[in-house]
């Protein structure tokens, strides 16, 4: 009867690590978190074109090259480019909002906030966060959004999409994609739909 | 007694015995030779190739192998039947034909293990299974007991076959101390093989058609359905091929046993589809799907209704009057209940709880050619066992295989006398 | 006397056609140690190496990848970073079905090229129901698909996994900071353990992984995503190879949408944190009671 119960209290319990050191890997060093920087993409103060280039993508021209300065008649750029063909491709979706109510009238280099304040392009997530609020929030917590590097800030660094990546402002729904294929099943018998 | 001696004699006279006999004798063993070769170049070819040249799939990952471990296990506990009446009841006709059910029960746990160990993905680390030797997850896993019951049902089989056969062979009476208690842990043991089988099943919360308190029950009725069924076929054969002058008592007996146990079995199953279909639900869809087909899927339902049809004749036949004088009418019930309880505990019940997905994903599965060439290898496997244990069984108890000590002259024949 | 040795000489010829016979039945196994090697054949589990033993089974593990799929790999053994506790979050207000995460799974953790196997499983289910019978992952049109909600499922490394409990060998178990994981080298391919996974999260090696050295990803962890052998199971490690060296899985940097969030739950400022105090969260297939550590939420 002893023996039984040293056999099973031997074979009951869970062996861990033979050798215990094994275990755990080194800790980690506490250490001031790293950048977790925005991405800011090139298409951000840039219309595109109706022109397209070798691989069919529309070539974008910076909103600078023709608004060089203050004023709305501050265009360089002579007839070259008039107003329909520079903006023609612009589709404006975005829950009725004029042009006006993102571009500051004075410089159309600059957007501006609800309150005048101008804004830079490349801060454009600040516009966008006035309105969307929960969004914006969710994605300063890291649960909109998506990133790329690092969980633990401490070991490197993260990189997160800036908003247009996947919002184009003008029409901010993203478009339908192709879904990457799917596993093949290893057995379909017999070979009928799913539903 | 000089056991060093007499022991090796028996092995070999029992060798002598297993090769020596008319030509129905040879015919049948070289076809079931030549069916568990075939298994074994499939097993061969499995083994090199890849669980994938079966049928099996991520969706349905246990197939026929574990419905065959499954239905031999429960031929195994049922050859218990036969030990209760003989031992516990004294039923004294038993009593003479009982080492048939512990010849059944070695051969079908051969079986049992055989099908385990031809599920395996990789048979060559079968090792780590071993407790002492491997990492052995028990009492946590089933699967854990399950290798310390069958192994353990085994070894009581082998001893208490080996230790009758051995005696007798001798000229001795058995002494009951070195048999009886393991008669009596067998009777025990075989309910607890077929439990510990369906608890592997039972536990699983992530498999509505299994997770039923049921299904311990219909295991061990079921396995009381296919054992007797298989003995009275056996020994049929055994008075027919065999001329063992076997008195019919034994078969009333096992039929009457039968009577009840192939009524309780369709009323368990009876029990379950009430339970699954009468509140319906997504967690009945695999019965569904069983039973009736589910969107269009219905490869199942032909198996299971025939199962079913089966196990009603075979009801039937044995409640009427009629079998209890004609016997052959007995033996048709018990072959159609033993395929009947087949299908339904092995394609009838694994399958099943696959079907649909933990997803609810929909992917049926069939066998293929090659998981049927192991499995009737298998089987030609046990049948090789149980008939060669059968027929040394015979010569030893018509004292034809006897010591023959150097200045002994031979015993009189004895009849096929109780231990 | 004549028909005794005539017999005996009968036997003796039934015998040696059946030994020839059953040579030429397991004749295909004269391939099979191919692949395998004595140390192979003796390796004890995971927990039972020595850290020499570790380096060596490493060592030999990358020699055998580099003679069978002719790429040059490191394999690690990536241990836990003490006091953490991952939990992963995905956001269903937000995934699209675009099965990036599944492709992303699949290219990272070396999977077979044949079937385009992943960890992850995406169902796309019909609005107006949680029941994922009403749910298809077979779908191959434009996405998101108006009426349509989109859940990809994958391991949820359960607190009381039931796979964990059936191994019966202890091939599969939870480690410290949460993650389930597989011996490769342990497992006996019984696949107990698939069979009680109520998620499909688990995936068995039906053949030897087919995939070309180019297509290998070297950075390989000896539980995670080093390339399996035949006969063995295998499941999502939540990328342990880049996560327990503080990098973000694989699926989650391709998520186009920032559906999925990951982090240290014992941490918290962190990210995963947030998401389980402040959304509306859910587990799946709550009432079996496995305790997942993969969370559904919604945005609102």
């Amino acid at each position: 009867m002893p023996l039984f119960t040293a056999l099973t209290l031997l074979l009951a319990c869970d062996q861990g690590f033979v050798d215990p050191s094994r275990e755990y890997g080194p800790p980690v060093p506490d250490a001031p978190a790293k950048a977790s920087r925005v991405h800011v993409p090139t298409s951000l103060g840039a219309v595109d074109t109706p022109r397209r280039d070798i691989h069919g993508a529309p070539i974008g021209v910076s909103c600078a090259t023709c608004h060089a300065g203050p004023g709305e008649d501050a265009i360089v750029v002579g007839d070259e480019g008039n107003p329909e063909q520079m903006h023609g491709t612009i589709e404006l979706l975005h829950g009725g909002l004029a042009c006006d109510a993102c571009h500051e009238p004075t410089d159309r280099r600059l957007l501006h906030l609800a309150d005048g304040a101008k804004l830079e392009m490349a801060e454009a997530m600040q516009l966008c966060a006035q309105c969307h609020g929960p969004q914006a929030r969710d994605y300063q917590k890291g649960a909109h959004g998506g990133m790329t590097g690092y969980w633990d800030l401490r070991q490197g660094e993260r990189v997160r999409n800036h908003c247009v990546e996947c919002h184009a402002p003008h029409s901010p729904k993203p478009p339908q994609v192709q879904p990457a294929p799917r596993a093949v099943d290893r057995v379909v018998f017999p070979a009928s739909e799913t539903h | 007694m000089n056991h060093a001696r007499s022991y090796p004699a028996f092995l070999r006279d029992a060798v002598g015995v297993a090769t020596d006999g008319g030509w129905p004798f040879y015919t049948w063993m070289t076809l079931l030779t030549a069916l568990a070769l075939v298994g074994v170049n499939a097993w061969a070819q499995q083994v090199v190739g890849g669980m994938g040249l079966t049928a099996m799939s991520d969706h349905v990952s246990w197939g026929l192998y574990i419905a065959n471990f499954t239905f031999t296990v429960g031929l195994a506990a049922g050859a218990v039947m036969m030990v209760i009446p003989a031992y516990i009841y004294k039923d004294k006709a038993m009593h003479d034909v009982v080492i048939v059910g512990e010849l059944l029960a070695v051969a079908a746990i051969l079986m049992a293990l055989l099908f385990v160990n031809v599920d395996l993905g990789r048979p060559d680390r079968a090792w780590h299974l071993m407790p002492g030797l491997g990492r052995f997850h028990w009492p946590v896993s089933m699967l854990t007991w399950d290798v310390v019951v069958l192994g353990g049902y085994l070894l009581i089989n082998l001893h208490i076959c080996g230790y009758l056969l051995y005696t007798r062979f001798l000229g001795r009476r058995p002494e009951k101390r070195w048999y009886l208690p393991f008669v009596m842990l067998s009777i025990a043991w075989a309910v607890s093989i077929h439990t510990v089988t369906a608890f592997l099943f039972s536990g699983l919360g992530g498999r509505p058609f299994w997770n039923t308190a049921i299904l311990a029950p219909r295991f061990i009725v079921s396995a009381f359905v296919s054992g007797p069924a298989f003995i009275v076929l056996a020994l049929q054969v055994i008075r027919r091929v065999a001329k063992v002058p076997i008195p019919d008592a034994p078969l009333h007996t096992l039929l009457g046993i039968l009577r009840v146990t192939v009524l309780l079995n369709l009323f368990f199953v009876g029990s379950e589809v009430f339970t699954e279909f009468y509140s319906g639900g997504s967690h009945t869809a695999s019965a569904s799907y069983l039973f009736l087909g589910l969107h269009g899927h219905n490869a199942l339902v032909p198996w299971i209704w025939t199962a079913l049809a089966f196990n009603s004749v075979a009801a039937v036949i044995l409640l009427s009057a009629r079998a209890k004088e004609q016997l052959w009418l007995a033996d048709i019930a018990c072959a159609l209940t033993f395929v009947g309880v087949w299908i339904e505990k092995g394609m009838g019940l694994i399958i099943p709880g696959f079907v649909p997905s933990t997803l609810h994903e929909l992917v049926e599965y069939m066998p293929n050619e090659l998981e049927w060439r192991v499995v009737v290898g298998i089987w030609a496997a046990g049948l090789i066992v149980f008939t060669l244990g059968i027929k040394i069984a015979v010569e030893i108890f018509a004292s034809r295989m006897r010591h023959q000590l150097p200045d002994q002259e031979p015993d009189e024949p004895q009849a096929a006398g109780g231990a | 006397m004549e028909d005794t040795s005539r017999r005996t000489t009968l036997k003796a010829l039934g015998a040696t056609l059946g030994a020839a016979a059953f040579a030429r039945a397991m004749a295909p196994l004269a391939a099979w140690p191919e692949d395998l090697s004595i140390d192979e054949l003796l390796q004890r589990h995971y927990k039972e190496l020595s850290r020499d033993d570790m380096v060596r089974v490493l060592r030999r593990l990358e020699q055998e990848t580099l003679d069978q799929y002719g790429a040059v790999v490191t394999i690690d053994d990536v241990r836990p970073i003490p006091e953490v506790q991952f939990g992963y979050a995905l956001n269903l207000s937000v995934c699209v079905g675009c099965r990036k995460c599944a492709e992303a799974c699949h290219v990272e953790n070396n999977h077979d090229r044949a079937t385009n196997q992943s960890y992850i499983r995406v169902l796309e289910i019909k609005n107006g129901s949680v029941d994922l019978a009403m749910g298809t992952v077979d779908y191959d049109h434009a996405v998101p698909k108006k009426g349509r909600s989109y859940m990809p499922v994958q391991c949820h490394q359960c607190d009381n996994a039931p796979c964990v409990s059936v191994c019966p060998i202890e091939a599969t178990w939870k480690e410290p900071d949460g993650i389930v994981v597989v011996d490769y080298n342990w497992c006996i391919g019984c696949r107990y353990c698939e069979a009680a996974c109520p998620y499909h999260a688990r995936r068995f090696n039906w053949h030897k992984p087919e995939i070309s050295a180019e297509e290998i990803n070297p950075d390989q962890a000896y539980l995670s995503n080093r390339v399996r052998p035949q006969g063995v199971m295998e499941k999502c490690t939540f990328c342990l190879h880049r996560t327990r060296k503080g990098r973000l899985p694989a699926c989650l940097e391709a998520c186009p949408t920032g559906a999925r969030v990951f982090g240290n739950m014992l941490d918290p400022n962190s990210e995963i944190r947030w998401v389980l105090e402040n959304k509306r969260t859910f587990v799946l297939k709550e009432d079996l009671g496995t305790r997942p550590r993969f969370f559904y939420f919604f945005d609102k």
